[in-house]
């Protein structure tokens, strides 16, 4: 591959099969050096679209930190809400302390 | 970027040069100091009209009539003239004149004859050039609390905004509230983000949400306060007339909801998200009771008695909601009273979250993130580069210094959050005002569109960069300075947001006619 590209490694070794060496009196091989990654944790999942966050920040902010309070505290929290969700009046209050 | 002063060398050097990435507006927008609104026309002869503002894009200049009955629609344009002298140095007469700036539009009558259009409040929804305008009848205090209303807040008879496309003056659609009270000083009791409108109703503690059509329609969209849902009153309805015959007390007739206290909409949001956050705090069971009883049940009246102030939109379904007592819904000097801030989800009628009025978390969030505060929607991009604490290093720097001077932290924290909800459309976008490139007394004008105390001195714009040379001043008033020097006069000042043209309105407060200087560019 010689030339201002320099030995550089690629992962296909049929890339930069149009290069000509810049130096006709020493034709380096044209195939570069191929280099295959030995593992797949850095490539990125099939379905990735990266974008920008369209939330306004301070709503991001507040919500984490709603979750934040809420995790540590999971078991009070669902014993606090009741089992159904229809609206219906407290028989009693027994379990909330005198006024 | 600019190595140079001179502006034909700065054109040079633009058209070499690529500013820094992101940067190529905050670059194109130095060339505003060289482009100054330096010569000034004193006490231009006007119509005797109050001048309100320029629309944020610059293409209207909106005032109202004398006895705030009629719209008077200007475009501004610009001088042209001719001269037939050798040396042309100075504007000859027929060019110093109103009507040089501004071409009259058209004029249209809003308010009937027991209407006052109210002159502090106007909104710019620039995408489709449209204006909302309010007009309204007296106001009653000492009102009776009837029908859902509350003490404390007087009623007027009738509230009418007006929606006008501003390229003709045709009034598309109009909103009437009766015997209610919405905050309409400085647009207070209205936000405007995108073609949502957030309407609160002071007396009846409701939120109007309604939505800008592009047709030109006001359509409601929900009412927050009572009910959070759009269904909520119909299920209560439904379930109205049920009989209460275990009540203890006997009744045997149907009971009017009115009458049942129990906390509805958003209000019961409120209170269960507080009590919720008190009681996920502790984990053990009595140290939980005591939390709740010190912090909330002792309170539990002064919560209950809470009622809306002010309110924003943060994005299309999220609000900002300032709490208070009675006492200071209405009044200017409400700083002393407690209050509230409460961040609600409309489509889920969740609260978020809730903060005491020197709460450092808040502080914290509109101090790093002030202009997030001003929900940017896609149209007013121009609200980018208004100088703000969060974008510009002048303007925090400013604030550093004052919080390092306060004496109570906590103080200062509740002075700064006295800002919160932020009103819309109250800040000049000119460039002028950029605290990057001009330096200048805030006391005496800033972007903010308020009356302030006027002096006779003139208010020098100074050069942020070198050689920090002074560039412009904008003197208020008669040339010579008037000649009553202890009448107390207050001055306004209206900065086209593109051109480097503004008008200075100093009023004296006997009623007699305002004196209007034109600054501009020679």
């Amino acid at each position: 591959m010689g030339s201002m590209l320099g030995d550089w490694p690629s992962f296909d070794p049929h890339n930069f099969s149009q290069l000509r060496p810049s130096d006709p009196l020493n034709p380096s091989k044209m195939t570069p050096v191929t280099y295959h990654p030995t593992h797949d944790r850095t490539i990125p999942p099939p379905n990735q679209v990266i974008s920008s966050e369209s939330k306004n920040i301070i709503l991001r902010h507040l919500y984490q930190h709603a979750d934040e309070k809420l995790r540590p505290k999971r078991a009070a929290f669902e014993n606090l809400t009741p089992e159904q969700g229809c609206k219906h009046p407290r028989a009693s209050a027994s379990d909330m302390p005198p006024h | 970027m600019f190595r140079s002063h001179n502006v034909a060398a700065r054109i040079f050097e633009r058209q070499i040069c690529t500013p820094a990435p992101g940067t190529s507006i905050h670059c194109a927008r130095r060339f505003y100091e060289n482009l100054v609104p330096s010569c000034t026309i004193y006490d231009v002869e006007c119509p005797d009209h109050s001048f309100r503002k320029f629309t944020d894009d610059g293409r209207y200049l909106i005032s109202f009539s004398r006895n705030h009955q009629d719209l008077i629609v200007y475009r501004p344009t610009w001088l042209s003239f001719s001269c037939k002298d050798e040396n042309c140095h100075d504007l000859p007469l027929k060019a110093k004149r109103f009507e040089s700036f501004f071409t009259q539009l058209y004029c249209v009558p809003l308010a009937s004859s027991s209407e006052v259009i109210c002159k502090d409040f106007f909104l710019y929804i620039e995408s489709n050039q449209f204006g909302l305008f309010a007009t309204s009848t007296a106001q009653i205090h000492d009102a009776p609390a009837v029908g859902g209303a509350i003490q404390g807040v007087p009623s007027i008879e009738k509230i009418t905004f007006h929606l006008l496309r501003l390229e003709d003056g045709v009034i598309l659609d109009e909103r009437v509230f009766r015997n209610d009270y919405v905050n309409l000083a400085h647009s207070m009791g209205v936000f405007l983000y995108d073609d949502l409108l957030a309407i609160l109703s002071l007396r009846y503690q409701t939120i109007h949400i309604l939505q800008i059509r592009d047709s030109g329609n006001l359509v409601d969209v929900r009412a927050i306060g009572a009910f959070c849902r759009e269904d909520d009153e119909l299920f209560i309805n439904s379930n109205m007339h049920v009989p209460m015959n275990h009540v203890g007390n006997g009744l045997q007739h149907n009971e009017p909801f009115s009458d049942i206290s129990f906390l509805s909409g958003i209000k019961q949001r409120l209170l269960s998200f507080i009590f919720r956050a008190i009681w996920n705090e502790e984990t053990d069971e009595t140290l939980r009771i005591q939390c709740l009883k010190k912090k909330f049940y002792y309170h539990f009246q002064d919560y209950v008695d809470l009622i809306i102030w002010k309110v924003q939109f943060l994005d299309r379904h999220h609000l900002l909601i300032k709490f208070g007592s009675v006492d200071g819904g209405i009044s200017r000097n409400a700083d002393h009273l407690p209050a509230f801030f409460a961040v609600y989800n409309m489509e889920t009628t969740e609260v978020i979250a809730f903060f005491s009025q020197n709460s450092a978390e808040l502080y914290f969030l509109f101090e790093q993130f002030c202009d997030h505060f001003h929900a940017t929607s896609k149209h007013s991009l121009y609200m980018n580069f208004i100088s703000s604490h969060s974008n510009n290093i002048h303007a925090f720097e400013q604030l550093r210094f004052n919080k390092n001077k306060a004496s109570s932290s906590s103080q200062f924290v509740k002075k700064m959050l006295v800002s919160l909800p932020f009103s819309c459309q109250s800040q000049s976008p000119s460039p002028y005002f950029d605290q990057s490139l001009f330096r200048f007394d805030e006391k005496l004008i800033s972007a903010t569109d308020r009356h302030r105390q006027s002096t006779d001195h003139p208010i020098k714009f100074i050069l942020r960069r070198q050689p920090y040379s002074l560039k412009f001043k904008i003197k208020p008033g008669p040339e010579n300075g008037s000649t009553d020097g202890r009448t107390k006069k207050i001055s306004s000042f209206l900065f086209h947001p593109v051109l480097p043209l503004a008008l200075s309105v100093q009023q004296t407060l006997f009623l007699q006619p305002s004196v209007v200087n034109i600054h501009f560019r020679k």
